[in-house]
């Protein structure tokens, strides 16, 4: 994926495309999404998400945040309150969903992508040799979350 | 109206339908989890308009589509699906489909997009 998308564009575009979906899916409003003013990092207690585009230039959108992060996320886009109890098929679900949406978005970065996968949640981050192009960081009420962009073999 | 909203994502599912309730459309809805299961709902229903992500298990959304359009039947379908590529909008327009609304989506955008066929 290195070879096809500029990376100056995906840093510009990752936030406009992130603070859409916010906006647009979880908070219904601007605003709730603001890019991290210092770097951290990934929280031992995370959830990642993740969806790959296959074709000629394979690459990995990866969500990555704190699992409580990811339950307040996943109550904001079912429209529950804050301390609704949260099924585990709602929660993979969920915050799958929110990297697809992401993940799709991104991928129209890219010239003639090929497919993009099913999304993909787990407590630990893929294991495969894929190459890290950037990391996008942002704080969604006041916790930390990392959209970032891998290049896989 | 009787419609149909296929997307292998029970939470997108009632997204899509909470979303259409806050646009004002006021439909009977019947949810389908995968591409093939809106296929044969809409032999079985009938369905006004079918609304259907596009990457799913089973049988995928265009897949379906053209599988309705080879068997003759000529409910609209609209896409609602996290990509909106020029190449994807072109594949959904030849196989016969009235539009598709990339995700994220407001309920605007439903009126905006959904409106025009129902005049």
């Amino acid at each position: 994926m290195s070879a096809s998308i500029d990376m100056g564009v995906f840093a510009e575009t990752v936030f406009a495309i992130a603070d859409e979906v916010f906006s647009a899916m979880i908070d219904g409003e601007p605003g709730g999404l603001i890019p991290a003013f210092e770097p951290f990092e990934v929280p031992a207690d995370a959830t990642y998400a993740w969806v790959d585009v296959h074709g000629d230039h394979p690459g990995r959108v990866l969500l990555a945040t704190e699992h409580e992060t990811a339950m307040l996320l996943t109550r904001a886009l079912l429209a529950m309150d804050d301390d609704e109890p949260v099924s585990d098929a709602d929660f993979v679900d969920a915050f799958g969903e929110i990297a697809n949406v992401v993940g799709g978005n991104i991928k129209s970065l890219v010239p003639d992508p090929g497919p993009l996968t099913l999304p993909q949640v787990s407590p630990l981050p893929p294991t495969d040799q894929a190459e890290l192009l950037h990391d996008a960081q942002f704080i969604w009420r006041g916790r930390p979350l990392a959209i970032s962009l891998w290049s896989l073999p | 109206m009787r419609v149909v909203v296929a997307d292998d994502s029970r939470v997108m599912r009632q997204i899509v339908i909470r979303t259409l309730r806050q646009a004002g459309y006021d439909w009977d809805i019947t949810e389908a989890s995968d591409g093939a299961e809106s296929l044969q709902l809409a032999k079985d229903l009938d369905p006004d308009l079918v609304l259907s992500d596009w990457n799913m298990p089973e049988m995928t959304g265009i897949e379906m589509l053209r599988a309705m359009r080879a068997s003759g039947m000529d409910i609209p379908l609209g896409f609602v699906t996290s990509e909106g590529s020029p190449e994807m909008r072109d594949q959904a327009d030849e196989a016969g489909a009235l539009f598709l609304i990339a995700k994220p989506f407001t309920a605007d955008t439903f009126r905006d997009t959904i409106d025009p066929f129902l005049a």
